[in-house]
């Protein structure tokens, strides 16, 4: 697939959202005989697009310092650069390193992927397995022994995309599924271990500390390798993602976020607010149910998307 | 991560104390928070909107006045209208009167449905059903397999055809198959599908015009977001839902969407998932939600639970004896053992007003704890039980080797017991022992 495509397929993907969006702003902005009903529509299309309650009153406290008159003389371009501007300041701010997924060279790059109860986890990590595996050596690793049949649905998954796959069975332990993923990964000469895990609410201390018990494994035995623990995030999902990101960040340090299921109505404006409160960059976003809808997740195409 | 709605509200109340009743300016800074609690539940924008508005009048026509607690009262009355919105009355299961009676689940991807099929099936056996599971997911890898496993695991039979039939024939022949057999419910799991995605919304109509369903349950995420309406609006219109259940309730979302669903669409909720186990499944409560999307706390459940726990008999034999100071480590362990049977600290914590932020980790206090003072406990001697101070060194020396423990953990164990002594001499009663 060339770039071209898949840019247009991002788009695509958030066609949706740019529609509404994009039509709504023009619309209010056209409709909105002064400021305060212009704000109080901005305020409730910001809400209904999951931005969440404290970054929309950013937003909206910035504008409220605009002189409307002012503003209605400029054209809409002018008053959409601006909205576009804050969008991509929340999310270029990042005092993180790296925002984007990175294959090390000549280490072992192992992938966790984490996330409550029907995120999109198994999904995930078979299509990540599905973008990079034309120039690596990858190995899936099925530790979600808990969820019936998970480790059925990765096999499953695995065969499509022709990725290599360790074995283990429901009910094992999944830090030992790990630990002997790792092994079979160095022994085969794999350069990617993609680890899905089971599904847990952050909130159940015990399941937190097998994933932390799982990160430990990693460690210990992986020797020279990078560590990329990528948290699934539904785009349907509403502010409790923030305590969902918050604790699972708080156990075991979050590197990215995978956004998935971007090809419903929900506006994934969520992602705003998990920036804004927690300085974890979004990595990856996917569109569908098919292998090969997984994205880089580009913060100004994002934006771009959401306003053009 | 938000300050208790309750708290909120008191600090209004403060600045206003020596007025004789609410302002309209008080009344606009109250409907301010409470505006904010909603929406940082996940209530819609416009059903908030709408119910902001209709507060505004109830609570001027109530005239709220600074000497009977103006705080308490207003929340009496969001709470109240919430709890009315929610469902005044619990409404159950349809079961048909001519079996077998049919139960289709249908929702989003990674809702629940599989899980909350076997759990539905599993809570009507209990009612004396004989329910059997039907896999329709023809597309999603290995979820037929999950039905299967789980079911069985749960001892509720599966009917499959595997991925190659169509869903509607695989129902129409499980209605063959269940009426030769004793089967007097099926509950047809579906694939998870996105609303808008028409092929698949047309597979559901296609099983609703040809089989007769007494019960269309959509399943709905507890942390969904503002478009959850948007989508179950779709359902609704394509197969005339007649029931919500709410999944994945035992984290910490607030469940704004249940006042949604409510609000926007006559539907009533009818059940919720509050884990991963067959059993974690329960009717809806109204009053219950109300304070949860409140951040209140669920109190009503919590009492519930602990007076299932404690019968009127034991809290005045507990009584007596702390009376009399004669509350023993037996009595200690057994008072224990109850706290297991009400929940886990985790879910404890998660009923009580304004904990559900608190760090769990440091008030750890998990099963194997509890085995281990059982152990310690078993390891004495009767005396030792009923008067623990003649433990001295040598005596706690042979406790730690028969129980497996080391004496610093049998220290503690004395530590807490003589501190929870202490306590209860202060208060000499009990009502709901440990919660109040």
């Amino acid at each position: 697939m060339s770039i071209n495509n898949i840019v247009s397929r991002y788009k695509q993907g958030l066609i949706k959202f740019r529609k509404n969006i994009t039509e709504n702003i023009k619309l209010l902005f056209r409709n909105s005989k002064n400021k305060e009903i212009f704000l109080e529509k901005l305020e409730e299309l910001l809400i209904l697009s999951d931005v969440g309650v404290s970054a929309t009153e950013d937003i909206i406290n910035h504008f409220e310092e605009i002189n409307f008159s002012e503003y209605k003389k400029n054209n809409f371009m002018y008053f959409k650069e601006q909205l576009k501007k804050m969008f991509t300041d929340i999310l270029n701010n990042s005092s993180s390193t790296i925002d984007t997924l990175e294959i090390k060279k000549d280490k072992l790059n192992v992938m966790m992927i984490v996330g409550v109860n029907g995120s999109g986890k198994t999904s995930s990590a078979a299509k990540i397995a599905c973008k990079f595996k034309n120039k690596n050596n990858i190995l899936l690793v099925p530790a979600d022994t808990f969820r019936s049949a998970a480790v059925e649905q990765l096999k499953i998954m695995a065969n499509r995309a022709g990725v290599e796959i360790v074995n283990s069975k429901e009910g094992a332990d999944p830090a030992s599924v790990v630990h002997d993923g790792i092994n079979a990964a160095k022994a085969r000469n794999k350069n990617i271990v993609i680890i899905d895990t089971a599904g847990r609410l952050h909130t159940k201390i015990n399941l937190m500390s097998e994933l932390k018990k799982i990160k430990r494994v990693i460690k210990k035995e992986a020797e020279e390798h990078s560590l990329e623990i990528l948290q699934t995030i539904d785009a349907t999902m509403g502010q409790n993602v923030i305590s969902q990101a918050k604790l699972f960040n708080e156990s075991l340090g979050v590197t990215g976020i995978i956004l998935t299921k971007m090809d419903g109505t929900a506006k994934g404006g969520i992602v705003i607010a998990i920036k804004k409160e927690l300085d974890i960059p979004v990595k990856l976003i996917t569109f569908g149910e098919k292998l090969n809808n997984l994205h880089y997740f580009e913060n100004d195409k994002f934006v771009e998307a959401l306003l053009d | 991560m938000f300050a208790d709605l309750s708290e909120k509200f008191k600090k209004i109340f403060k600045k206003i104390k020596n007025k004789g009743k609410l302002s309209e300016k008080d009344i606009k800074n109250c409907l301010y928070e409470i505006r904010i609690a909603l929406l940082e539940a996940d209530v819609n924008y416009k059903v908030v909107k709408e119910f902001i508005n209709d507060l505004n009048e109830q609570i001027i026509e109530e005239k709220i006045s600074e000497s009977l607690s103006p705080a308490q009262q207003v929340i009496k009355i969001v709470h109240q209208e919430i709890t009315r919105i929610l469902g005044s009355k619990k409404s159950d299961i349809v079961i048909s009167s001519k079996p077998p009676t049919v139960m289709l689940l249908a929702g989003l991807q990674g809702t629940g449905k599989t899980t909350t099929a076997v759990k539905l099936a599993n809570y009507l056996r209990k009612k004396g059903k004989h329910p059997i599971l039907v896999a329709t997911d023809i597309y999603r890898p290995a979820a037929i397999e999950q039905l299967k496993v789980f079911g069985e695991k749960s001892n509720i039979p599966v009917f499959s055809m595997g991925v190659k039939e169509k869903a509607v024939n695989i129902v129409k022949a499980a209605l063959k198959y269940s009426s030769n057999k004793d089967f007097d419910v099926l509950i047809v799991d579906t694939a998870g599908r996105l609303h808008i995605d028409e092929k698949l919304m047309s597979e559901l109509e296609e099983i609703n015009k040809e089989i007769i369903s007494q019960e269309k349950l959509l399943l709905i995420d507890a942390m969904s977001g503002q478009d959850a309406i948007n989508s179950a609006k779709v359902f609704c219109e394509k197969i005339k839902i007649t029931g919500i259940i709410l999944s994945k309730l035992d984290g910490d979302a607030r469940g704004g969407v249940a006042l949604s669903l409510r609000k926007v669409l006559d539907i009533p909720i009818k059940f919720i998932g509050i884990g991963e186990k067959v059993n974690d499944f329960d009717i809806f409560h109204p009053e219950r939600m109300a304070s949860r999307i409140l951040e209140m706390g669920d109190m009503l459940t919590l009492i519930e639970k602990v007076e299932s726990a404690y019968d009127e008999k034991e809290i005045n034999r507990i009584n007596k004896k702390i009376k009399t100071n004669d509350f023993d480590l037996n009595d200690f362990y057994s008072q224990l053992k109850k706290m297991e049977n009400v929940g886990s600290v985790e879910q404890i914590v998660g009923m009580i007003p304004g904990a559900a932020n608190l760090n769990t980790n440091k008030m750890k206090y998990d099963n194997r704890e509890l085995k281990k003072i059982e152990a310690i406990i078993s390891s004495m001697t009767i005396e030792e039980r009923n008067n623990p101070s003649i433990t001295n060194g040598s005596r706690r020396r042979r406790i730690a080797k028969g129980s497996g423990t080391q004496i610093f953990e049998i220290n503690r164990l004395l530590k807490q017991f003589n501190q929870i002594k202490g306590m209860m001499k202060k208060r000499k009663s009990i009502k709901n022992f440990p919660f109040n």
